[in-house]
């Protein structure tokens, strides 16, 4: 199946990946919007009223997050997302079965059912997964937050961080 | 909370460290031209999504990000107005402008000069710069106008008929010999073919990066053009390409072997530079890294200085031996070329290089570009290409050896149309530099001498160079190249003309418009509305 592949050589560090996964992933898909209006991240004009991210989360506006990551050490940079792996070791980890992969090949996360036990980021081989801390299902415990991780942007032809990707650093095909 | 700003770049180690981390901005006795910056980079706050995407491609440490207030801002007098920001700002928050109070006006004492004596006053110093000359002269280009056919003769479509683009670079035999029939000429005289009669400007690997060179060098084999090595040597990994590369000798020698010249398409002794005639060049030691060490046999890090003169050539003479030994060196089967700026006596001097034997006479004018040059030399040595061309043409032709070797114009060649009329001035083709710089991304801001060219242009620096992938370097000059090609076509068919041939050299196809008499007679055209 067609993955995100990066290739470090020709990666510039300019997090323009990280932009455009947060502004597909948004309401609005407009990047000043993405960052400012929705959700908690920062507001500085005075006329409107800072929003505060629980409240923002309790009324189901949360803030668009990237799925994506560039890493960098030293030189080499490469912006990391899920690799929808053949045999995904955080779909054999989950205990409730709300990691699956679909037909498509697609590693998925069922939203209602995740309890965010974090035991897909354990056996992730790539650290790809992060926790979703706006949706959580089980409040009770504190930080809790579901699976977040590369959904390929299912709305699209190709994910947003390819199409947005100024060195081509980005590919999206099947390997 | 906004992640804290994670650049590669080095914190800077200039010595005014100290002060910027300070975060004080104000005069200091020995710091007058930092201290009045010359550009204002302005965020509309209100779009400014923090991605801090301007912080990390900005090489200059021009901006920064204050994590206490969190806001991106700017060290002003650090901004070269390169525009990489502009470009890769997410929400086109940011504008470059000229910083607003600028100096009192004065009509002699320009900015340009006030700011280069603050500078030198600060740190005694030449000033290099970049790129070509940027003055105000006469661009006889934009004084020139192409005929086209009308009624009494017919101009033909480009699209319908073939058009022959074309172009054998080297010494033609004196006539056409049946007897030898029709490929006498190339076993006679080494040519190369050009399928289009624009050429790559010498830009060594070290003036560019490595991956804008193999794109070059990727584009050319497409394109059937060439590329040209400038006085940088080839990198072993390019010599896949050398059948498409014009190698250069100059007076440095750097990377010049036997095999060198042995496995290219044409030698070229680069005698001068459009930039900076008469003197060497001069590739400063922190843009010598392992690679280009390598390239130029040269320790890395040390000062890449070429001699002004090449020391083995005082004379015509000495010309006609090195132009030989390199002949002899390849057996006779590529053609030697020879480079010169465009000065006062070019067209006696292209005479007796032609004389001594050279295949091919590059001419190069003052609106060439460079890698680095002191800036008082780019912009007032040399003349203008138009008028070099006119005159070396004339020259040639006059003393009946203008057969003996092609002319390659050079300097500042910025659309198809300049191209078709220096050609027309008498080109047998043109080498563009700029033009394809341009066409990769540069925004001539002039600091290719800095070597940290934040569009990964002319620059090897680990962190800068991804920023032009050598593919896409390819496929932007391809692109550029073939619409050039195509406009040329059309210009060709307007004058009805099939052939590039046929307007090589053919003056009559061009008017001038505003020119004195003086300059019309030495570019050999008449005035508009003259028949």
């Amino acid at each position: 199946m067609k993955v995100v592949y990066a290739i470090t050589e020709r990666c510039i560090n300019c997090h323009l990946c990280e932009v455009a996964c947060t502004t597909e992933h948004s309401r609005t898909k407009n990047p000043v919007s993405a960052y400012h209006v929705e959700g908690q991240r920062f507001n500085w004009r005075e006329s409107a009223p800072y929003p505060d991210p629980a409240e923002a989360r309790d009324a189901g506006r949360p803030a668009p997050k990237s799925r994506c990551r560039v890493l960098q050490d030293g030189y080499r940079v490469i912006s990391t997302m899920c690799r929808h792996c053949e045999v995904p070791s955080c779909v054999l980890a989950c205990k409730n079965g709300s990691l699956y992969k679909d037909a498509t090949g697609r590693v998925c996360v069922d939203e209602e059912k995740c309890v965010g036990c974090w035991m897909c980021i354990m056996a992730c081989p790539y650290g790809v997964i992060t926790r979703n801390v706006d949706r959580q299902n089980v409040p009770q415990v504190e930080n809790n937050g579901i699976n977040h991780h590369c959904d390929l942007c299912p709305d699209r032809n190709e994910p947003a961080c390819v199409r947005v990707c100024p060195t081509r650093a980005l590919v999206y095909e099947e390997r | 909370m906004i992640r804290q700003c994670n650049t590669t770049a080095a914190p800077p180690a200039d010595r005014d460290a100290d002060r910027q981390d300070l975060g004080i901005q104000s005069l200091r006795s020995d710091q007058v031209f930092a201290s009045m910056p010359q550009y204002l980079v302005e965020r509309d706050a209100s779009r400014c999504i923090r991605c801090l995407v301007c912080v990390r491609q900005c090489p200059y440490e021009a901006t920064f990000y204050d994590a206490q207030t969190n806001e991106v801002t700017n060290r002003h007098q650090n901004c070269v107005m390169c525009r990489r920001c502009e470009a890769m700002c997410p929400t086109n928050c940011i504008q470059i402008r000229q910083f607003g109070s600028g100096f009192r006006a004065n009509e002699h004492w320009k900015e340009k000069h006030i700011r280069g004596i603050y500078k030198q006053a600060d740190t005694g110093g030449v000033l290099l710069t970049g790129s070509g000359n940027d003055q105000y002269y006469n661009t006889y280009f934009d004084r020139m106008v192409i005929d086209a056919s009308q009624v009494t003769n017919p101009s033909i479509d480009p699209l319908r008929e073939p058009m022959e683009l074309r172009t054998f670079i080297g010494r033609k035999p004196e006539r056409y010999d049946p007897a030898k029939g029709g490929n006498g000429q190339a076993k006679e005289y080494p040519n190369i073919a050009c399928d289009l009669p624009i050429i790559f400007a010498p830009m060594s690997f070290g003036s560019i990066s490595y991956n804008l060179q193999h794109g070059l060098a990727i584009a050319a084999g497409k394109l059937g053009t060439y590329f040209n090595t400038g006085e940088g040597g080839l990198h072993p990994n390019f010599h896949q390409y050398s059948k498409r590369a014009i190698v250069q000798v100059a007076s440095g020698r750097f990377g010049v072997s036997a095999e060198y010249l042995r496995s290219a398409a044409a030698a070229e002794i680069k005698i001068g530079q459009g930039a900076k005639p008469g003197i060497g060049g001069h590739l400063p030691g922190e843009k010598v890294t392992a690679e280009i060490s390598r390239t130029r046999m040269i320790p890395e890090g040390s000062d890449a200085i070429s001699p002004a003169p090449q020391h083995d050539i005082y004379s015509i003479e000495d010309l006609r031996l090195l132009i030989y030994a390199i002949k002899e060196a390849t057996e006779y089967t590529i053609p030697v070329s020879v480079k010169i700026a465009a000065v006062h006596n070019v067209a006696a001097i292209a005479s007796g290089i032609v004389r001594a034997g050279a295949d091919i006479v590059v001419v190069d004018g003052f609106r060439g570009g460079t890698g680095a040059a002191p800036a008082i030399i780019r912009d007032h040595v040399g003349i203008p290409v138009e008028v070099a061309l006119a005159a070396v043409d004339q020259r040639l032709r006059d003393e009946g050896i203008r057969h003996c070797a092609s002319i390659i114009g050079a300097g500042g060649f910025r659309s198809s149309a300049d191209i078709v009329k220096a050609i027309a001035l008498g080109a047998d083709a043109v080498y563009i530099g700029t033009a394809v710089l341009l066409s990769v991304g540069c925004t001539l801001c002039q600091q290719c001498h800095r070597g940290k060219c934040s569009w990964g242009i002319t620059t090897n620096r680990a962190d800068l160079l991804p920023r032009l992938p050598a593919d896409v370097a390819a496929e932007r000059v391809m692109n550029l190249l073939h619409a050039w090609s195509h406009e040329i076509k059309e210009m060709l068919g307007l004058m009805g003309l099939n052939s590039l041939e046929s307007l090589r050299g053919n003056r009559l196809k061009l008017r001038a418009v505003g020119m004195t008499d003086e300059e019309a007679r030495i570019l050999g055209i008449k005035h508009a509305g003259e028949a």
